[in-house]
């Protein structure tokens, strides 16, 4: 029965892992931007979950929306202030936009805040454990994996079946093609912005949710996950992302569980060596595109 | 209905269009020809506004088309098949053909304009939810028409279609070609293709090294030394340089 | 002929005299007026401006981000520091190290290049493949590579005393040490620029294609200067650790890289004389903010304590500068005498603007 409970436990961290790759890869696939500062939107839900908790009487559940629509809301206006100034010239000079954005954001959060971690109120059911067939599990994992599960469902709706889905992937594809044909520019890139943040505020529930509280340098971890795992499934689909994410997920269990503890202090470090060795060996990831990169004829 | 005046375009430190003046008229099949890296790309970049003009006018029946977007252009009534067909490679046939149709909100349009595609182009239907990228070239180039035609443009603008296609499947977008022009689509078109393009222009501009070197009907080019030299007999060289 | 040649000659390496002379009179005055508390704040500018230009050697004439940097300073530091902490002090600051590094000890000056080599041998070892990638993958391999390095330093007790603060550090690095050291460098980084090997590497950054048609190898470019600027960081690093005395992993991490890019890319990171102002003038205005920041909390003038201000300002004045000036406030100029019959040759890529 142990089994089962490590898989149940490992398919929830996996799908989480998911929904947290996906959320940058979006941003990646259209402008080929890496969001430092997407870690900090998971950051700014944990606070909102913790700033209404600790002030109001709201119930939990309002305040995972407003948690979800601050960390969409900030999405969009770190694109409005500042990438999209910036995201004519270069893209190094992007990336270190994006950088300074999270120093910003995070620097905020100390000075509006506090340095030190507040708790957050989590609702009952985060705690507590439920038994199917003889199978323990806490609520957590079971709400995470529904939860991931669903907006994955939502998202592949969204990507597949409406026109803006369509036009994002399509940005993703050829972005001035996508401009050519009507779509326009700032829509497809505050859309992208808009759900990632989304991802990143759904997350920051569920990543609260372990440790109950809350940081201002909350969001590096979800980030370096983020990293790991698109670049294992491939920074170039959504799928990939995904899938990255599952088997980062995965692996990370399964290292928790294998590796002798002398070892696994350097996990963090075994893992981006890894993600340097797929980028050197199989920079296109674990998916590859179906089709030939460039054809013609 | 467009008028390019004087129009000038750099790439940084390169002057690619030097003084380009053109106009097309309504139904009018109007042809750019000129070696490579005449400018005729350049000329069609910056009229779909994807690259800015340092100097001149682009009108629009009457409106300016100089400092807007590419996708305000394009609802102005202006689609641009761009050179190498530039599909979505990871979007189905139908998807691209759905973006085509991105700037226009009618659905059941949408179905009957689709029905129509499938007249025009009989592989699309066949193809209709395969991957983009997995089309062959000419399959390619058929679905690129495709989706420009899905806005409805006054304009259409084509940037060697013919480009890289087998004999018989130039003749098909040729034929394509006259069948869109005799529905009364304007069309602005750059071929290398320079004899069957004289065939069915109303009229042609000769481009060369970022200026309009003959304009013309497509009698009066067929008489002038440098086509047959270039296109019509030997090529002689030095006509590509800047 | 020969007149115009020695006077484009000088022109082009008036550069250095023309930042040598201010960062010398800065120390002298320095030196002269002011306190102790002013004086080490000037000492730790130029141990910076030492990182900052190390940076620049590779991520202003490569084009390419470079996150390890500050990891590559953080191993100067540590070596430097093990190497010349006297067995005594060794055996108190890490209980646990190895009993060859424990009686290991060398002069500072030797420390300071040891501390420099096992940093140009750390990049040299793992950096060959990294340099074939551009663009997002190079930047996120390299962030990788920081994360590794720190993670090293994190749990490698035996070396560096685990995530705990190493302490006991002989306090050798002066005023004039690292403004001497800052000026060394300067002209380290001003040479590899000028160099056919730097001007190699920037035709790369300008047209990669174009470069690598004209026969240049890229990749080897890179990795040269790539393992050149991780050397003078570990320099620098070792200078830091001689000043500063005591600190843990963390300083090596990603508040460090933050304050780095932020000197390098507001003062411009294609020249020698973009690292240098901006070293000065980011400096100069954190620690003008940091005062600020200071007054308030000792005065409680504010009911809550102020933290993170500095770092809010210099993240809005970098976002500012990339939005503003992409380039940085020199772009690719070099402060540089001209005489008045300017000659053409003096430079050819500086006379073009770099390409977005
Ligand atoms: N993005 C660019 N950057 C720099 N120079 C460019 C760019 N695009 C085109 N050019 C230059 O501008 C000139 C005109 O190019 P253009 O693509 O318009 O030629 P073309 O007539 O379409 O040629 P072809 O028949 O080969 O398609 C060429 O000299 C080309 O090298
Ligand atoms: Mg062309």
């Amino acid at each position: 029965m142990i089994v089962f409970e490590f898989i149940i436990n490992a398919i929830s961290v996996g799908s989480l892992y998911a929904l947290i790759a996906l959320g940058l890869v979006i941003i990646y696939g259209i402008l080929k931007m890496v969001n430092f500062a997407y870690g900090e939107l998971i950051m700014v839900g944990g606070y909102l979950l913790y700033l209404v908790g600790a002030n109001t009487n709201i119930p939990w559940l309002i305040a995972a929306v407003i948690a979800v629509v601050g960390a969409m809301v900030v999405s969009y206006l770190t694109e409005l202030v500042a990438f999209r100034k910036v995201r004519e010239k270069s893209l190094t000079a992007l990336l270190i936009t994006t950088f300074a954005v999270s120093t910003l954001l995070q620097n905020s959060a100390l000075i509006i805040i506090s340095p030190r971690a507040k708790a957050v109120a989590l609702p009952q059911i985060f705690s507590t454990t439920i038994t199917i067939f003889n199978i323990t599990t806490s609520m957590r994992n079971i709400l995470t994996i529904v939860v991931s599960i669903a907006m994955l469902v939502g998202l592949t709706f969204l990507f597949r079946n409406t026109i803006l889905g369509i036009a994002l992937r399509a940005a993703a594809d050829d972005f001035q093609m996508t401009r050519m044909l009507g779509v326009p520019a700032n829509l497809v890139i505050s859309s992208a912005f808009v759900l990632s943040g989304a991802i990143a505020g759904v997350v920051s529930l569920f990543w609260i949710g372990r440790t109950a509280s809350v940081t201002p340098t909350i969001g590096l971890g979800p980030l370096l996950i983020a990293f790991v795992a698109t670049v294992i499934g491939g920074m170039r689909s959504l799928v990939g992302a995904v899938v990255g994410g599952f088997v980062y997920g995965l692996i990370f269990s399964f290292i928790g569980v294998l590796l002798p503890q002398v070892l696994l202090d350097y996990r963090e470090a075994f893992m981006f060596l890894i993600v340097i060795l797929i980028l050197l060996l199989r920079p296109e990831g674990l998916v590859r595109v179906k089709y030939a990169q460039e054809r013609v004829g | 209905m467009l008028q390019v005046e004087n129009l000038q375009v750099r790439y940084g430190a390169i002057t690619a269009l030097r003084d380009i003046s053109l106009k097309v008229e309504e139904g009018e099949l109007v042809a750019l020809i000129g070696v490579n890296g005449a400018g005729k790309t350049t000329t069609i970049s910056a009229i779909a506004g994807i690259v800015k003009a340092v100097n001149g006018s682009i009108n629009f029946r009457g409106h300016s088309l100089i400092g807007k977007s590419p996708e305000v252009i394009l609802r102005m009534g202006i689609a641009v098949v761009p050179e190498r067909r530039h599909i979505f490679p990871s979007l189905t046939v139908e998807e691209n053909l759905r973006l085509g149709a991105f700037s226009r909100h009618n659905r059941s349009e949408y179905r009957s304009d689709l029905d129509e595609t499938f007249t025009l182009f009989p592989i699309l239907k066949e193809r209709f939810r395969q991957i983009g990228g997995t089309l062959s070239g000419g399959e390619q180039q058929q679905l690129a028409i495709a989706r420009s035609l899905m806005a409805h443009p006054q304009l259409l603008m084509l940037d060697e279609p013919s480009l890289g296609l087998a004999p018989t499947l130039v003749d098909q977008i040729f034929t394509l070609i006259i069948t869109l022009r005799s529905r009364g689509t304007t069309i602005l078109l750059v071929e290398q293709n320079v004899e069957r393009t004289l065939e069915i222009a109303d009229r042609l501009y000769l481009l060369n090294t970022g200026r309009v070197e003959m304009e013309g009907s497509p009698e009066q080019l067929k008489s002038h030394a440098a086509i047959k030299d270039v296109y019509l007999g030997e090529g002689k060289a030095g006509g590509n340089q800047l | 002929m020969k007149r115009a040649r020695l006077i484009a000659w000088l022109s082009r390496y008036s550069t250095i005299v023309i930042l040598a002379v201010p960062i010398l009179l800065v120390a002298a005055f320095t030196e002269l007026i002011a306190g102790t508390l002013l004086i080490r704040l000037v000492t730790a500018m130029f141990v910076s401006m030492i990182i900052v230009l190390g940076m620049q050697v590779f991520m202003g004439n490569s084009g390419i981000l470079a996150w390890a940097h500050v990891g590559f300073m953080g191993i100067g530091a540590y070596v430097a520091a093990l190497c010349s902490m006297t067995p005594h002090i060794k055996e108190i600051a890490i209980p646990q190290v190895y009993p060859f590094l424990l009686n290991l000890q060398l002069p500072f000056w030797l420390s300071l290049l040891v501390g420099s080599a096992i940093a140009a041998l750390v990049a040299a070892v793992i950096s060959y493949p990294l340099m074939r990638l551009s663009d997002a993958a190079a930047a996120i391999t390299s962030f990788a590579l920081l994360i590794i390095i720190h993670a090293v330093l994190v749990h490698w007790d035996r070396v560096t005393n685990g995530p705990r603060t190493l302490f006991g550090i002989e306090e050798y690095t002066t005023l004039w040490i690292s403004v001497s050291g800052a000026i060394l460098m300067l002209i380290l980084a001003y040479f590899f620029k000028e160099s056919s090997l730097g001007l190699r590497l920037r035709a790369s950054r300008e047209d990669y294609h174009a470069a690598s048609a004209m026969g240049i190898n890229i990749t080897q470019v890179r990795y040269l200067s790539f393992v050149v600027s991780a050397a003078i960081a570990g320099f620098g690093g070792g200078l830091f650790a001689h000043y500063i005395t005591s600190f843990t992993p963390d300083a090596f991490y990603l508040i460090e890289t933050f304050n780095v890019l932020a000197m390098l890319v507001v003062g411009g990171p294609l020249g020698i004389s973009g690292a240098v102002i901006g070293t000065i003038l980011v400096t100069v205005a954190r620690e003008g903010v940091r005062a600020v920041e200071n007054t308030i909390n000792l005065n409680h003038l504010l009911p809550f304590e102020v933290i993170g201000l500095t770092e809010v300002f210099l993240a809005t004045v970098l976002i500012l500068s990339l939005i503003l000036r992409p380039q940085g406030i020199m772009g690719s100029r070099e402060l540089r005498w001209k005489p008045k019959q300017s000659s053409g040759e003096a430079n050819e890529l500086d006379a073009q603007p770099a390409s977005e």
